[in-house]
């Protein structure tokens, strides 16, 4: 087994060397469908991260009890549970982003990250270290979607936060707000992302 | 335990106990869900008929909701219309106003739809889309005026713009208008506007 990370490097990873997106490419769907504006990365961010956590610390707590055979079906009985429970508490007390996500709420059930994260970390390690990780890789991801969703926002509807920023010399990109707009802002940072890791890899040789 | 037996415990146990966490979550929320949709279709109304002060439902059926809307001397403002269809994507659900006479719609809005974000989803923004509804001539079908034009008074009197890049969602919006317009006369001339029991909202 290796080394047992300190609780700064373990939570620290999610931000950049494990970042769910940049370095793992785990929850493609929801980091491409709903970045096209901050309002909505923020709010898929936040939601994710109530699953995640939750869904980790449950997973952890149980983790001896569940035979492996089923501990995909519990985790998804689990993690399915609390997506609910997100998605209602949008409904109810948030019904303009709840609307504004739609199908993407109830769609967070399918998203790796989660699943991964319990399969990979939760379903071996403390309750403690499962909710650091947990954490880590939340803020990670809400990153992440804020770094994708301004770029889209800025470019594709010239405004951050629905604020207008870009005078009306700007002809907005509207491809950005598109599906191709995510698959192309995403190809970019994740080049970024691996040169700067390239970069450092070779100041450390 | 044996295997088999200890997996059909675990799946069941934690099934049982998400199911009835997930059913009191269901009921706490439940009422405010309801509350937030009331009070959705109230801002509608008042939205596209400003000087709503009581309305009550006079039509409803799968498709047509039709709220009848007085201001605050009991004159009849006109009918709030609350209709919905399929879009390019999903349903849209739509609300809008009309004098008593039929003749002019008074504003229009968009209660839900799932139209392609920054494209289709434009018929939800004032400035680019639902402002060219306001006023239009509905004696006849309205149509749609490609490529859009800046100014509404470039518009015929029962002509609205479409948004550029969304023709089909623009198209849509309009059909469910369409639609339920012939709907509304018909059932004026059935004589059923009336006659439904009148529920206060």
């Amino acid at each position: 087994m290796p080394p047992k990370k300190s609780i700064g490097a373990e939570y620290l990873k999610g931000l950049w060397n494990e970042n769910p997106v940049f370095r793992q490419l785990l929850g493609m769907c929801p980091t491409l469908a709903v970045t096209n504006a901050v309002i909505n990365g923020i709010a898929m961010g936040l939601a994710t991260a109530f699953v995640l956590i939750l869904s980790s610390l449950v997973v952890s707590s149980i983790k001896k009890l569940i035979p492996s055979q089923v501990r995909i079906a519990t985790y998804i009985v689990i993690i399915a549970s609390f997506v609910t429970i997100a998605d209602r508490f949008l409904a109810a007390f948030f019904p303009p982003i709840s609307k504004a996500l739609g199908p993407y709420v109830p769609l967070i059930v399918v998203n790796c990250i989660i699943l991964g994260r319990q399969e990979a970390f939760s379903s071996r390690n403390s309750i403690g270290r499962s909710l650091i990780d947990a954490l880590g890789m939340s803020t990670g991801f809400i990153l992440a979607l804020l770094l994708l969703s301004s770029i889209r926002e800025l470019l594709g509807s010239g405004s951050f936060l629905g604020h207008q920023l870009l005078g009306s010399w700007f002809k907005p990109w509207t491809i950005m707000i598109l599906p191709a707009g995510a698959f192309i802002t995403l190809g970019v940072l994740l080049g970024i992302a691996l040169l700067i890791e390239s970069k450092t890899k070779a100041r450390s040789v | 335990m044996n295997l088999s037996a200890r997996m059909i415990v675990v799946l069941t146990a934690v099934g049982l106990i998400s199911g009835s966490f997930l059913s009191v979550v269901g009921l706490l929320t439940k009422e405010r869900i309801a509350m937030n949709q009331q009070l959705e279709i109230q801002n509608a109304i008042s939205e596209v008929l400003p000087s709503t002060k009581t309305s009550h439902k006079v039509f409803e059926d799968e498709s047509l909701t039709i709220y009848e809307s007085r201001d605050e001397n009991d004159n009849p403002v006109g009918f709030a219309v609350y209709a919905s269809g399929t879009g390019f994507q999903d349903i849209i659900t739509l609300m809008y106003g009309i004098d008593p006479s039929f003749s002019k719609i008074k504003a229009l809005t968009i209660l839900e739809q799932k139209e392609t974000p920054g494209l289709g989803a434009k018929i939800t923004d004032k400035t680019s889309f639902l402002r060219y509804w306001e006023g239009r001539n509905c004696e006849q079908p309205l149509s749609l005026r490609k490529p859009a034009v800046e100014s509404p008074g470039n518009l015929a009197p029962s002509e609205v713009n479409a948004i550029t890049g969304a023709t089909i969602s623009s198209e849509k919006v309009l059909d469910i208008v369409n639609l339920s317009l012939e709907r509304l006369k018909e059932i004026k001339q059935k004589g059923q506007l009336s006659s439904e029991e009148k529920n206060a909202t």
